[in-house]
Parts: C-alpha cells; sequence; structure tokens
C-alpha cells in the first residue's frame, strides 16, 4: 500500500511542479521587468527618444524605433489589446499594461501612493484623474506635439497646468430602450422622463459609486441644476422605480433579461447590444448626453519621463485615435483631436455635456454618499 | 519566564500565529489601521475621525448593509449546513446511482466564482428569462429576487462548505457505539440522533462557519441577484467605499472591522457550543466508513440528490451553457453558435496564458495552505498554546473579508520602498497571487482539516511520542494516514477556489500577467456574456478536471487499505 501511495505521490507531485514551474516562468519573465523599472532612473533617455516625443503629427508612423527597449508601465481600462503593438512598433519602447475597471486602477494607485508602479494613467475618469492632478500627483507643463491636433471642445478639458491630456469623450449614459416594450415615440425621450410615473418600475442604471461611468453621468446633474436641484432630480428617478445595478453590463443584462424596459447606458455598452442583435433603441437626448471623457496622465515622479511623454504624445495623433475607433473594444467615443471620423453609425448629431472636472472632482464624495444613502432607501 | 513562553509545544503555536500575522493579519491591519491614521504609509501624521465607526448606525446604506448581511449569514448558515450535512450523511453511509455527482457538483459549486453562479440565476429567473421562455414559469421571478429567495440561492451555493466539512468527518467511524444503541433497541434515527450527530458537532460547526464566513463576505452574489430589490450588503458597501474618489481606505476599514467582529461573535458562538464535550473518539477499532446499498430506497436516494443538484448546479450551469452557445438575433429569437468556444482560442489565446498562470498560482497556494493549514490545525486541536483561540479568530478572518480589502492591504505592506533594498518588494511580482491566495485558502483548510483532526485523539500521538517517535514520524504514521482524505479535500477545495479568485488578483496581478478570473471579468465588462460563459465552463472544465484526477491519485482506496 505504502509504495502504491508513494507512486501516485510522485505523479501528483509532478503534476503539481509542472505548475509551480508555470507560475516560476512568469515570476522570472516579470522579475526581469521589474529590474528594468527599476534601473530607469539611472538609465538617461535616449536622445532619439525625445525626438519620438516631439514628432510632428504624422511622425508616428514614420518614424524609426527609438525607444532602445525602454519600458513603460501604463495602467488603463481599455484598448488594452490594441494599443501594445501599435504603440511598440511605432516608437520602440515596451509597453507593460495593468489592465482593470477604473476603480481597480483608482485603488491600486492610491494604495501605492507612497512607491507608485505606473508611469502613465490612461482613462475614462477624468474626475477621479483631476483628484490627482489636485493632490500633485501627476507631471505637470508639458506639451505634446499632437496637442495642436485637439478639437475646440477637446481643449477645454485641458487643464492650466497641463497634468493630463483628452484622447476622447463619450456619452456615460444615453438612454436605452427595448424595442418589444416600447417604440421610438413612446420611450422616454429625455433625462426628466425618468421620473415620469409613466416609466415607473421601468428605468435602470448603473450605480455612481461602484461603475466608473455612471459617476460623470450623475455629477453632470448637480453641476448643471445646482446640488439641491440636482438632489430632488434623483429622488423623483429613484422613487419612481429606477433600480440601481453595480455596473454598466448588470444594467445591460438586466435590460436584456426583461427586468427593465429602458435605461440609462454608457453608450459603448448601448451599441454593443444593439449591434449584437438585441432588441435595443437608442435615443440622444436633446438636451445632451453627460459625458465621461478619456484622458492620459503622466506620473510625477516617472523614470521614464520620455516615454511616457511618447506615450501621450502617440494618443493625440489623429492615426492612433482613428485606428482605436477602427479596431478597439470601446469604440464608439468622439475623438479629440481633429481629422478622425467617429464610427459610421454612431449618432451623428451626438451632444456631450461634460460636468466640470474640478466640480466633479471635488463634489465626488459627497455626491456619491448622498445617492449611495438615497439609492437603499 | 522566556523559556516558558517559548516551551516545547509553543514553539509550533509561535510560528503558526507569526506566519498566519503576516499573510492575514498585517495586511487587513494596514487597512483598518487607516482608520486611525489615514496617510500613514504615505508618510503623513494625522489622527483619523473616529466618529466614522459609529457611521455605521448612522447613514442609511451602512445600517442596512450591517442588517441585511446578518439576516443574509444567518439564514445561508442554517439552511447551507442543514443541506450539506444531511448530503454528506447520506452519501457517506449509502451508496445509490449518482452518488459520484454529488462529489462533482460539490467541487464544481466551490471553484465556481459566485459572480459566475449569479449571473446564471439572473439569467434563468429575470422575466424574460430562461425559466420562463423554456418552462413557461412566471412565478420565478418574484420568488427568485426576494431576501427569502436570495437566502435560498445563497444556501445551494454554499453548502458544499458543509458537505465538505461532514463528510470528511465521516470517514472513520467506530461502530460499536452505535451497534450498542441499535442492540439496546434504538432504531437507526435514534441512533443517529443521540450517537452520531451529536459526536459530528465539530464538524457541523466547522462546516456551518465556513457556510457563514464565505456568505457575509460574498459579493458576487448579492451584488448580481440583491440590486434588483436593493438589498446592499457590508461587502457591496467596502466596495462602493474603496470606488469612492478620494479612495476612503478608512471607510473600507470601518466596514471591513465589523465584519470582522461579526466573525469574532459567531466563533464565540461555537466556542459556547463546543465547550462542555470530547470529541476525540477514533480508537483502534475505528473502521473507514463505506458506503452499503440501502435494502431499498436507493432510487428514491438518486431522485432526491438529482432534484436538488438541478436547481443547485443545474440550473446556474444550464444557463451559462446555453448562452456560450448561443448568439441572440433581436427579434428573431436566437441560433446556436461555437462562435464563443472559437474566440478563446483565438487572438493568441489569452485565455490559455491566463489560465496556466491562475493554475500555477492555485497549485502554490494549495501546498503552501495545506503545510500552513496542517500546522494551524495541530496547534488548534493538540498544543496547549495559550493564544489557540487568537489563531483559531485570525484563520478564519480571510474569508470574511473581501479580497480587494485584502489586496489593498497586501500593496501597503509589500509595496514599501525599504524591501527593495532587502529584495522583498514582492508587489508587481506574481509571487504576491500566491501568498494571497495562500491567506485565502487558510479558513477552507483549516476548518476541514480541523473537524477531521478533532476525532483523532491525543492520547495516540502522546503514545507514540512516549515510544520515542519525533513530530516528524509521529504526522506522518499516525495524523497522515487518518487524515490522508481530509487533507486531500482541503487542498483541493483551496485549489479550486485560488484558481478563481477574482478579488484579490484583479487588485494585485503584475502588469501582462492576467489570470483566468480577470480574463473572464473583462469579457463580461465588456458585454461579451456568450465569451464569459464559454471562458468559466472551459477554464472551469480544465480545473474539474485536474482536481478529478488529484483525487484519484491522492484519495485512500477502500480494498488496498484493507491489505496493511
Amino acid at each position: 500500500m505504502k509504495r502504491n501511495f508513494i507512486n501516485r505521490g510522485f505523479a501528483a507531485a509532478g503534476l503539481i511542479s509542472l505548475m509551480l514551474a508555470t507560475a516560476a516562468c512568469g515570476s522570472n519573465a516579470n522579475g526581469a521587468n521589474g529590474a528594468n523599472n527599476g534601473n530607469g532612473a539611472a538609465s538617461s533617455p535616449s536622445p532619439s527618444a525625445s525626438q519620438a516625443a516631439s514628432a510632428s503629427p504624422s511622425a508616428s508612423e514614420s518614424a524609426k524605433p527609438a525607444g532602445g527597449g525602454e519600458t513603460l508601465t501604463v495602467y488603463l481600462n481599455d484598448f488594452d489589446e490594441i494599443i501594445k503593438p501599435m504603440f511598440e512598433e511605432a516608437t520602440g519602447y515596451k509597453l507593460e499594461l495593468v489592465t482593470g475597471n477604473g476603480a481597480e486602477i483608482m485603488s491600486r494607485i492610491e494604495a501605492e501612493k507612497g512607491n507608485p508602479h505606473w508611469d502613465v494613467v490612461w482613462m475614462d475618469s477624468m474626475p477621479s484623474i483631476e483628484g490627482l492632478s489636485q493632490s500633485g500627483q501627476l507631471l505637470e507643463g508639458y506639451t505634446p506635439a499632437n496637442a495642436a491636433n485637439l478639437t475646440d471642445f477637446a481643449k477645454g478639458f485641458v487643464p492650466a497646468n497641463q497634468s493630463y491630456y483628452p484622447t476622447g469623450a463619450h456619452a456615460a449614459s444615453v438612454i436605452v430602450y427595448n424595442t418589444e416594450a416600447f417604440d421610438e415615440a413612446s420611450a422616454p425621450q429625455s433625462w426628466a422622463d425618468l421620473a415620469d410615473p409613466k416609466f415607473k418600475d421601468a428605468v435602470g442604471m448603473a450605480d455612481p459609486a461602484v461603475a466608473a461611468p455612471a459617476y460623470p453621468f450623475v455629477a453632470w446633474f448637480f453641476e448643471s441644476k445646482g446640488m439641491e436641484e440636482g438632489k430632488a432630480y434623483f429622488k423623483g428617478v429613484l422613487g419612481n422605480g429606477t433600480r440601481v445595478y453595480p455596473k454598466n453590463p448588470n444594467v445591460a443584462q438586466a435590460l436584456t433579461g426583461g427586468e427593465i424596459k429602458a435605461a440609462a447606458l454608457q453608450e459603448s455598452n448601448a451599441y454593443a447590444l444593439k449591434n449584437g442583435g438585441e432588441p435595443i433603441g437608442i435615443i440622444w437626448p436633446e438636451e445632451g448626453a453627460p459625458g465621461s471623457v478619456r484622458v492620459a496622465a503622466i506620473q510625477k515622479e516617472t523614470d521614464h519621463p520620455e516615454a511616457a511623454k511618447a506615450f501621450v504624445d502617440f494618443l493625440l495623433d489623429p492615426a492612433t485615435q482613428q485606428a482605436l475607433i477602427d479596431q478597439g473594444e470601446e469604440s464608439y467615443f468622439e475623438p479629440s483631436v481633429t481629422g478622425v471620423n467617429p464610427k459610421a453609425d454612431r449618432e451623428p448629431n451626438a451632444k456631450l455635456v461634460v460636468a466640470e472636472a474640478s466640480f466633479a472632482s471635488g463634489h465626488e464624495a459627497e455626491i456619491k454618499q448622498w445617492f449611495a444613502d438615497n439609492a437603499v432607501q | 519566564m522566556l523559556n516558558r513562553i517559548f516551551a516545547y509545544g509553543n514553539r509550533t503555536g509561535w510560528l503558526v500565529l507569526a506566519v498566519l500575522v503576516l499573510l492575514i493579519l498585517l495586511p487587513l491591519a494596514a487597512v483598518v489601521v487607516q482608520v486611525l491614521l489615514p496617510g500613514v504609509f504615505f508618510g503623513t501624521w494625522q489622527i483619523g475621525d473616529l466618529s466614522l465607526l459609529l457611521d455605521v448606525f448612522k447613514r442609511p446604506l451602512w445600517s442596512q448593509s450591517l442588517k441585511n448581511t446578518l439576516i443574509l449569514g444567518a439564514g445561508t448558515t442554517l439552511l447551507g449546513t442543514v443541506i450539506g450535512g444531511a448530503l454528506a450523511s447520506v452519501r457517506a453511509r449509502w451508496s445509490f446511482p449518482g452518488a459520484r455527482l454529488l462529489d462533482l457538483a460539490v467541487w464544481l459549486l466551490i471553484i465556481t466564482p459566485s459572480f459566475i453562479l449569479a449571473q446564471g440565476w439572473v439569467m434563468f429567473a429575470a422575466p424574460g428569462g430562461l425559466a420562463r421562455q423554456w418552462l413557461g414559469w412566471d412565478w420565478v421571478h418574484s420568488a427568485v429576487f426576494t431576501p427569502a429567495g436570495l437566502i435560498f440561492i445563497m444556501s445551494l451555493s454554499k453548502f458544499p462548505f458543509a458537505y465538505l466539512a461532514v463528510h470528511a468527518a465521516l470517514e472513520w467511524k467506530v461502530d460499536r457505539l452505535s451497534e450498542a444503541a441499535r442492540m439496546n433497541g434504538g432504531s437507526s434515527w435514534t441512533a443517529w440522533r443521540t450517537i452520531q450527530a451529536p459526536l459530528l458537532l465539530p464538524a457541523y460547526c466547522s462546516g456551518a462557519m465556513l457556510v457563514f464566513m464565505d456568505a457575509v463576505g460574498d459579493f458576487g452574489l448579492p451584488a448580481s441577484i440583491a440590486a434588483v430589490f436593493r438589498f446592499p450588503t457590508l461587502p457591496y458597501s467596502i466596495y462602493s467605499a474603496l470606488y469612492t474618489s478620494p479612495i476612503r481606505f478608512d471607510m473600507a476599514g470601518v466596514l471591513s472591522f465589523y465584519l470582522v467582529l461579526i466573525i469574532a461573535l459567531a466563533m464565540s458562538l461555537q466556542f459556547y457550543a463546543l465547550r462542555k464535550s470530547r470529541y476525540d473518539f477514533l480508537s483502534s477499532r475505528a473502521v473507514r466508513s463505506e458506503p452499503r446499498r440501502p435494502a431499498r430506497g436507493d432510487w428514491a436516494l438518486a431522485a432526491g440528490t438529482a432534484a436538488l443538484l438541478a436547481a443547485a448546479v443545474g440550473i446556474p450551469f444550464g444557463s451559462n451553457l446555453v448562452s456560450s452557445i448561443t448568439r441572440s438575433n433581436g427579434s428573431a429569437g436566437s441560433s446556436l453558435t461555437f462562435e464563443h468556444y472559437r474566440q478563446l482560442f483565438a487572438n493568441g489565446g489569452q485565455l490559455a496564458d491566463g489560465l496556466l498562470h491562475s493554475l500555477g498560482i492555485a497549485a502554490g497556494a494549495a501546498a503552501i495552505g495545506l503545510a500552513v493549514g496542517f500546522l494551524v490545525s495541530y496547534v488548534l486541536t493538540y498544543s496547549t498554546f495559550k493564544l489557540r483561540q487568537t489563531v483559531d479568530v485570525i484563520s478564519l478572518i480571510s474569508l470574511a473579508v473581501p479580497g480587494v480589502v485584502l489586496g489593498i492591504g497586501y500593496i501597503f505592506v509589500w509595496n514599501q520602498a525599504w524591501l527593495e533594498k532587502i529584495g522583498l518588494l514582492l508587489y508587481g511580482k506574481p509571487a504576491i497571487l500566491i501568498l494571497a491566495s495562500v491567506a485565502g485558502a487558510i479558513p477552507v483548510i483549516t476548518r476541514v482539516v480541523t473537524g477531521a483532526m478533532a476525532k483523532v485523539p491525543k492520547g495516540l500521538l502522546a503514545a507514540a511520542q512516549m515510544q520515542g517517535a519525533p513530530f516528524g514520524r509521529r504526522v506522518r504514521t499516525i495524523l497522515l494516514p487518518l487524515l490522508r482524505g481530509a487533507l486531500v479535500s482541503a487542498a483541493l477545495a483551496a485549489f479550486g477556489a485560488s484558481v478563481f479568485d477574482l478579488a484579490t488578483t484583479s487588485i494585485l496581478f503584475p502588469p501582462n500577467f492576467m489570470t483566468l478570473p480577470v480574463v473572464i471579468n473583462k469579457a463580461f465588462e465588456d458585454l461579451k456574456f456568450g465569451y464569459a460563459a464559454a471562458a468559466t465552463l472551459t477554464g472551469g472544465g480544465i480545473v474539474i478536471a485536474v482536481i478529478l484526477a488529484a483525487e484519484w491519485l491522492f484519495k485512500p482506496r477502500k480494498r488496498k487499505e484493507r491489505k496493511t
């Protein structure tokens, strides 16, 4: 019996050590990268790298790889699949990506505050990034060459200290409805309709405390109406039996499953449902859809300032943004630079309204807490 | 004095305590300490706002969360333990068609992340869901989306913990006690009620604690199902505290503190229940219990089990299966497709990478966790170590405290600049995922092993020691053979749970080092429900295969045992 046990033991030990070896391989590879990050401070940026950073708008296509294998760590919440090969090929820098939803990335950044591991953060949470800027965690005063391409709409989001740049904006919420429950005329047309008794118990939205794009949506009402009016509006919406789901995918699922018949849903999710064959109609309210702005910012103490600047500049290249729209996952957005065509089926008259970053950032804790406490009652 | 503190027998105790503090208490303390000293890890010294501690009774969201957590925890513990205990007793005593299926289902439920189970239930019970479409059951929706419905669903997904703990304890039995009862005219029900059930109390308590911890600490199920009728729980509120910007680690700390307090209370209750009696009843007359075929009614047993499994496993996995092989065509209905499965292996196979990473981490966590967990159980069961109760409490905490909180604690602890100089800056390296998974695995391992160890009398070990057998030999020749089944169960449960541990890995995974749950969750967030379901079923299938293989390799087998 003992012998048998030993034999089986060996077989299983082999199985486990095989798995451990797999883990160890990952460990080694990563260790090497870690070392790369560690000595970044010592290695001065090569002149060719700074050339790439200040290159002309079309440079990313023509410039030779120049980064010399320097590794840049970017925290982001989308486009991870396509940005890495694109940027590595265009500049010669290597990219290390950490992908997560907005909240996960912000939690990481905050918890790492004593010893940051990121060089660039690129997310559609402008209020949170504004908060990082105000607490002095971002590199200020950098002007990317491609900033000259910014649209008038996008220019308005660049802060005075130039600590971050917008790379696009999308509707944090549009109105979507199940075409089996409503037609275009009977569906909610405006944000005020969400509080209309006609749509009692029929509407859903994402929780601004948990879903990243839901906060910019809520914040716009509080800014444009004033705090008291904003509270009154959402009291009406919540009092109308509106259901608050943790994140946009939960809202989408409730909508297709029939739990709700209409929703305030993030733009890219709305189009994804529609293109996926779900019976979904999309309405862009006349007063505008509250927008979420995706911005890129550089960590103040980064060991790779030139590579980081090259990355931000690369994101403002019209060719890059066109590629994001043509091939990216979250491809429904308004580009931040001129000469880029949005998705053909995106509403051509899409009107985005955006809460001012300093207001949204300054009132974030208060608004989220108010909303959470009123959503449970 | 010092001599006495580090006296023989206490050394293992201190070692175990140190390991648990490093793996579990320190990261948690790092988060909770932010209530007292926010910014202490960033070099600022200021006293925090202690009134936050009382906010749990004032803020509507928080007080509601606390109340809901207690209701959900109590209800699930009761129902889940009853289901798990009953199934384990039936399975250990009788063999019936489909009994192996029960074991399989239990593993499946343990390893599947609760958000996946929840999605399955939502797909099934939504107003336009499968229950209505396929079965025409309109009542399902209003029955499931209530607190009672949530408790029911939660019990159906957490009972495996009670099942494993009780089943492990039933592996050995001393028949003469029950036989004596039967000879004195007791019915088999009386024998079970007055002899077997009381002797199984530690195992039931262990199982109940696991069910309770997992229920109060669970984020996925309440977040997905309870969102429909607004039933926030403490983990949900912890998430929203962490996801508020500027991030409120202090709020997360306060709420985590209450979760720990709830555990401590539940454990005091358990201590009180176990205080009076001894449970170490194994003697030389113990035999390995072997399921027998009942004289009649084996098909009734099979039918009952099948019905339960159809609800517990069939509904969530069936819904996922349906969603993984169908594509919606809008009003034209849906059509069959294997596209989602094809996508899994397209684009360089992100899934394969994530799966390999996760398997490696889980194997490491199970191996290290088993070593630590065994020592913890040993100290709890046999030592006179003064801080035994402390060890017991710490060994359970990580199950209830949400993984995100523990993950953030790990960043605080393992990302300090000075660690780099001594090569211990583990944050940003895969090793930290193994450590965090060990922390997550310890409660399951220690509960299962302690439940089984409670029956092995200290006298057996003492006798061996008197004959001069050193510690290693006593473990090898006495404990390992008697506990082998429980140890295998514990390690595999830990392995399975670690593979899909989303919360911790999503906050700790190093750059370019995706793990399986991160891949699945990302697909879900991109609304690729079919892909997420296909990835879950494929990943889960592979993990189950690994577990079954390991079980086959390691689990004691009857016939060969008898030869010795």
